[in-house]
């Protein structure tokens, strides 16, 4: 058996398989083997027939699709290892010359893992986004407290903006009533734009126990269209208005809400928090830019099986996040009015980068020698083991061996990043406001709010 | 006249059982009716070259097979196993199958 690599272009390898009389014929014989059962001949039972009897009767053809599938995966397999070739697809055989007494001649060609260009990797220019917490973001958090501590106080006066009022209210159209216009006992905040902006201005200054009639006409561009451009009457009856008593925020109020002492120590707590989360919003910014950069400035000619293998995963990942919430991705697509090609087509540019991505960081590693050990994995895996409250070993026997991979991809990225990070010629670059900048979740979202 | 030995001969019976019967030196073959022992004999050393130690014959029934109504039959047949001598060579066209 014999296989050589005859060229590699556009990657695409080719491989020539030569394969002898004498490996073709124990093929055969496999491939009669498998076989017997199918054939039967008049006077013997079913895969009792010899092999060349079968042979006369069909022709010694029918055994060398099996064959040739036997040796050839054999031959591609041994010359895919000999030459370390990457594939990322499977083989295209082409059988060039066939025969019981001459073996096989046939050439395989299959899609490689493409070469990537990485350009200079080393000493990018990259923005990090540094948020300063102030002293004001703490007040507002706190206030966001103050806000969720409320006491809701009943009160004899009119009611006005900020206060909860509890009323009855029912909806008519050209004096029919309106269906699903009609609630008792509701309790709304005034100003929080729940109501039509002109029936929540002629609540304010209701007093408790009192009823009104208000004409409001719906703006044309309202999304309930049963209702835009339309007047409605609405008769509301104020039950009760409530004033929001806010808690006064001291050392007491500390104390009520979390498990400080003082108002000072929570406050530095709440300081804390923002800064931690500040901090892993540059951390990731920083590693956006990267990644940006370093794919932007990489060359790579991705083969189109890998971006159509990562669309259909993508699909699937996505058939599985309907099915959770009970939705199939039939459905989905009827609903949407997207014909499969179509919604293929929104992942194109997704996969693409993923792929994208994947590859250069994986030529990052290769071209830095970048690895994970198995004394590195374990210390990660000690971690999550702690975490479970299971030991080391117990934990790793729980794991499978996929999830084992998978933890090792985690820290080797991890590693990338930061020996990109540490060769890295990094910008700060202080924003006003915390943005999440994953335009990946964004386009998620979006296509599950069509969902 | 003498008979064609291809006329006494008419094939080989190649069934499982009678694959099976190579390694006792005997082989099966479907003669003519009204063939002989010794015709038998004949025709299988001129054709095959072979030397022959015996032959056993037996007629075969043809069986009566029924399509609704109508019955009809098999035709009867002659079945001979030939057996080798122990120095003989084996039926080459036997080896082959």
């Amino acid at each position: 058996m014999k296989v050589n690599v005859e060229k590699i272009e556009n990657n695409v390898a080719t491989l020539k398989i030569e394969v002898d009389a004498g490996e073709f014929e124990k093929a055969l014989d496999q491939s009669y083997r498998k076989n017997v059962k199918r054939f039967n001949i008049p006077g013997f039972r079913r895969g009792k027939a010899p092999r060349s009897l079968i042979e006369r009767y069909y022709g010694p053809e029918v055994f060398y699709e099996d064959a040739a599938e036997i040796v050839l995966s054999e031959a591609y397999k041994k010359g895919v290892e000999e030459n370390n070739l990457e594939p990322v697809d499977y083989p295209r055989f082409d059988i060039d010359q066939i025969g019981k007494g001459t073996g096989i001649v046939a050439t395989a060609q299959v899609t490689v893992k493409p070469e990537v260009e990485l350009g200079e990797y080393k000493g990018l220019e990259v923005e990090k986004m540094v948020y300063n917490v102030t002293e004001e973001d703490v007040e507002k958090e706190l206030k966001a407290l103050q806000e969720q501590n409320a006491r809701l106080v009943s009160v004899e006066r009119p009611a006005q903006t900020g206060d909860v009022v509890v009323i009855d209210l029912e909806g008519f159209v050209n004096g029919e009533p309106l269906k699903d216009a009609k609630v008792q006992n509701y309790p709304v905040e005034l100003g929080s734009k729940i109501l039509v902006e002109d029936l929540e201005n002629s609540i304010t200054g209701m007093k408790a126990g009192e009823t009104k009639e208000v004409k409001v006409t719906y703006p044309a561009e309202h999304p309930n269209k049963d209702l835009a451009g339309k007047e409605v009457l609405f008769k509301v009856s104020l039950k009760e208005v409530k004033e929001k008593e806010l808690p006064p925020i001291d050392d007491e109020f500390a104390k009520d809400v979390s498990e400080f002492e003082t108002l000072e120590e929570l406050k530095q707590d709440i300081k804390n928090r923002l800064e931690e989360r500040a901090k892993s919003f540059s951390e990731s910014s920083l590693r956006g830019s990267i990644l940006k950069k370093l794919v932007e400035q990489a060359k790579v000619d991705i083969p189109k099986v890998m971006v159509d293998r990562e669309i259909e995963r993508l699909i699937m990942d996505f058939a599985f996040q309907l099915r959770l919430r009970g939705l199939d991705l039939k459905q989905y697509l009827e609903a949407s009015q997207l014909s499969m090609e179509e919604f293929k087509g929104k992942f194109q540019e997704r996969a693409y980068n993923n792929v994208k991505t994947s590859l250069v960081l994986e030529a990052v590693a290769k071209a830095e020698n970048i690895e994970v050990s198995e004394e590195e994995l374990d210390e990660e895996l000690a971690k999550y083991a702690e975490s479970a409250q299971k030991s080391l070993a117990e934990y790793k026997k729980s794991l499978k061996e996929e999830d084992l991979e998978h933890i090792k991809d985690h820290i080797l990225t991890r590693k990338i990043f930061d020996f990109l990070k540490s060769h890295a010629k990094i910008n700060e670059k202080i924003v006003e406001r915390i943005v999440d900048n994953e335009s990946e979740s964004e386009e998620e979202s979006k296509l599950e709010e069509q969902a | 006249m003498t008979k064609d030995p291809h006329d006494i001969i008419i094939r080989p019976w190649i069934t499982e059982k009678s694959m099976a019967m190579k390694e006792q030196r005997k082989y099966v073959f479907v003669v003519h009716p009204k063939a002989n022992k010794t015709e038998i004999k004949n025709a299988v050393e001129t054709i095959f070259g072979v030397k022959v130690e015996k032959v056993n014959t037996m007629n075969v029934k043809g069986k009566r097979k029924r399509v609704g109504l109508h019955e009809g039959k098999r035709p009867d047949w002659k079945k001979a196993i030939v057996t080798l001598k122990k120095d003989s060579k084996p039926i080459e066209f036997f080896e082959s199958l």
